[in-house]
């Protein structure tokens, strides 16, 4: 059975706006479920349902078989979490905050002051660990996960962790994210941030429009898309953007990026036509690789924006 | 509420404290000017003050200051935090809806006392006032403090945050100038008596009175009967209210 279950719930706010459309999803423990999609695609909304703050229309949400709808107490105490805005800290230490939630959350004194240190270590902490300083929005947010993992439930729900965090600290929360699951925690994953989760999440879920667009891991979702290859070009922002050749079908161009996918066959094809276009300057770099999850990711979000 | 949300009550009560601790010494000090305001202020709005004004003066000041902090203070920090996250966040914790309701209580108590405790004392000072306290004096300050906390929890979690501060200033509003905590119940229109012998103020007073002086206004039991079926009644409805999802 799955350590979350979230079976075709539906979610529609007051004035019609159909939040969640029929999702259905689960998540083993010991798994990292990633949970991508673009704002205001309602992500947001199944984890508040999930953490029993929204009901749901109609569908079942449950932990560790525990209905969260009928028994949302004990849906609390399986569950810990890190909101999408920062975790509520102003006022106190990033060690007080972390030990207060890590009681709230029924830990003994003795083992959560062990751990809340053990985390404060790992993230990088110290300066603000026993200072009641204004935290920086990524010291407030590796804070929140702190309270979220000190303790943590049977499901984690991280909601966008690594947002304003530094590169080297944001390692470390990768590392303790895995760790989670590997001590035997199912963690829903919410993040815009594509190619990080790619390296991390066993599964994902892309949501787009409130429904579920696709579901696996990402080497079947990759291995689902229509070409292998991905062009990469930077264009110049001076010149209008160059038309492709016929080989390459364009994916996104987002500012002075360019993404096209291109069939294996038609790789030298696509490669001549960057060489010239880069020489005649209308683009300054290009880069030919394997495709990526971000080219599930925008195949995806693309066809939702197209069919809106 | 079982031990572990009493528990519960208390972290979320150091939180409280912790959270605010650099403004305690400010908010105390607060109290205490209001406290003095109200005894010299309402002073000179009514030129002779004899006995009885005195006492009502004296002992309507800390019931208004309970009510009001349940009306205004406990509300406006719960619309606040509503509108920064803090509210979700304590929500989705295992603990019992009413746990952060009673923390805030618990603190704003705290704030207030010294300013009480103040105004008793420069009321007994400046007015000649002898007090006779009364143990049932404690019971009379949870009662009345968690029963206007219910209301104004139940308010804030009704009303958008943008509307809770509108509505508890017009309930503040009209406590002060309509309601017998200040002055006598029969200097109202008799249907404004009959209105308030129905509402729980008059008898939010007349505990707090009876517990400082000895003399209750109605009878003891029925003044504690009354206030106790608002106090379950109106935390009853906030749990509720904080219960429901939306």
């Amino acid at each position: 059975m799955p350590m979350l279950a979230i079976d075709h719930v539906t979610k529609t706010y007051r004035g019609g706006v159909l939040a969640n459309d029929d999702i259905t999803l689960d998540a083993a423990a010991g798994e990292v479920f990633g949970l991508l999609g673009p704002n205001g695609a309602g992500k947001t909304t199944l984890v508040s349902q999930v953490l029993a703050l929204l009901m749901p229309d109609s569908g079942t949400i449950t932990i560790d078989g525990i209905d969260v709808v009928r028994r949302a107490d004990e849906a609390r105490r399986l569950c810990s979490f890190q909101p999408q805005a920062a975790a509520p800290v102003e006022g106190l230490t990033a060690r007080q905050a972390v030990e207060i939630v890590g009681c709230v959350r029924g830990g003994r004194r003795d083992a959560v002051r062990r751990r809340a240190a053990e985390l404060l270590d790992a993230l990088d902490l110290g300066e603000v660990a026993d200072r009641t300083v204004r935290m920086s929005g990524g010291m407030a947010r590796l804070t929140g996960f702190c309270m979220a993992a000190v303790v943590p439930g049977r499901v984690v729900v991280l909601d966008e962790p690594t947002n304003d965090v530094d590169p080297m600290r944001r390692r470390a929360l990768w590392q303790q994210i895995r760790r989670l699951a590997d001590d035997g925690a199912a963690v829903l994953l919410v993040t815009h941030n594509v190619l990080e989760a790619e390296r991390c999440v066993d599964r994902l879920a892309i949501v787009a429009g409130g429904r579920v667009r696709a579901i696996g891991a990402p080497g079947t979702l990759k291995a689902e898309l229509a070409a292998p290859l991905r062009l990469e070009c930077t264009l110049d922002p001076d010149r209008p953007a160059p038309d492709l050749p016929a080989s390459a079908t364009l994916m996104a161009t987002t500012g002075r990026r360019l993404l096209a996918q291109v069939q294996l066959a038609d790789v030298g094809h696509a490669v001549t036509w960057a060489q010239r276009a880069q020489d005649l300057g209308v683009i300054t770099e290009f880069s030919v690789a394997a495709a990526s999850l971000e080219d599930v990711y925008a195949n995806w979000v693309q066809a939702e924006v197209a069919s809106a | 509420m079982s031990g572990q949300g009493w528990c519960a009550c208390v972290l979320l009560f150091r939180w409280q404290m912790l959270r605010n601790r650099q403004l305690f010494v400010l908010l105390v000090t607060i109290q205490i000017a209001l406290g003095v305001g109200v005894i010299y202020g309402f002073s000179y709005l009514v030129p002779h003050v004899d006995a009885e004004v005195a006492l009502f003066f004296a002992t309507g000041a800390p019931t208004l200051t309970l009510i009001l902090m349940g009306l205004t203070l406990v509300p406006q920090e719960t619309a606040l935090a509503r509108v920064n996250g803090r509210y979700d966040y304590v929500s989705a914790l295992p603990v019992p809806r009413l746990a952060p309701m009673v923390a805030d209580v618990s603190y704003w108590l705290l704030v207030q006392l010294p300013g009480t405790l103040v105004t008793l004392l420069l009321a007994a000072w400046r007015f000649h006032l002898h007090f006779h306290v009364d143990g049932l004096v404690i019971p009379a300050i949870v009662l009345v403090s968690l029963t206007a906390a219910a209301v104004g929890y139940g308010v804030a979690l009704t009303f958008p945050p943008t509307a809770t501060t509108q509505v508890t200033q017009f309930l503040s509003i009209a406590l002060l100038l309509f309601s017998p905590i200040e002055f006598p119940l029969s200097r109202l229109p008799e249907w404004l008596q009959d209105v308030h012998r129905v509402l729980p103020v008059t008898y939010m007073a007349d505990v707090i009175r009876g517990g400082l002086t000895g003399h209750y206004g109605v009878s003891k039991s029925l003044a504690f009967a009354v206030l106790g079926a608002y106090c379950v009644a109106g935390l009853a409805l906030s749990a509720r209210a904080a219960n429901r999802r939306g």
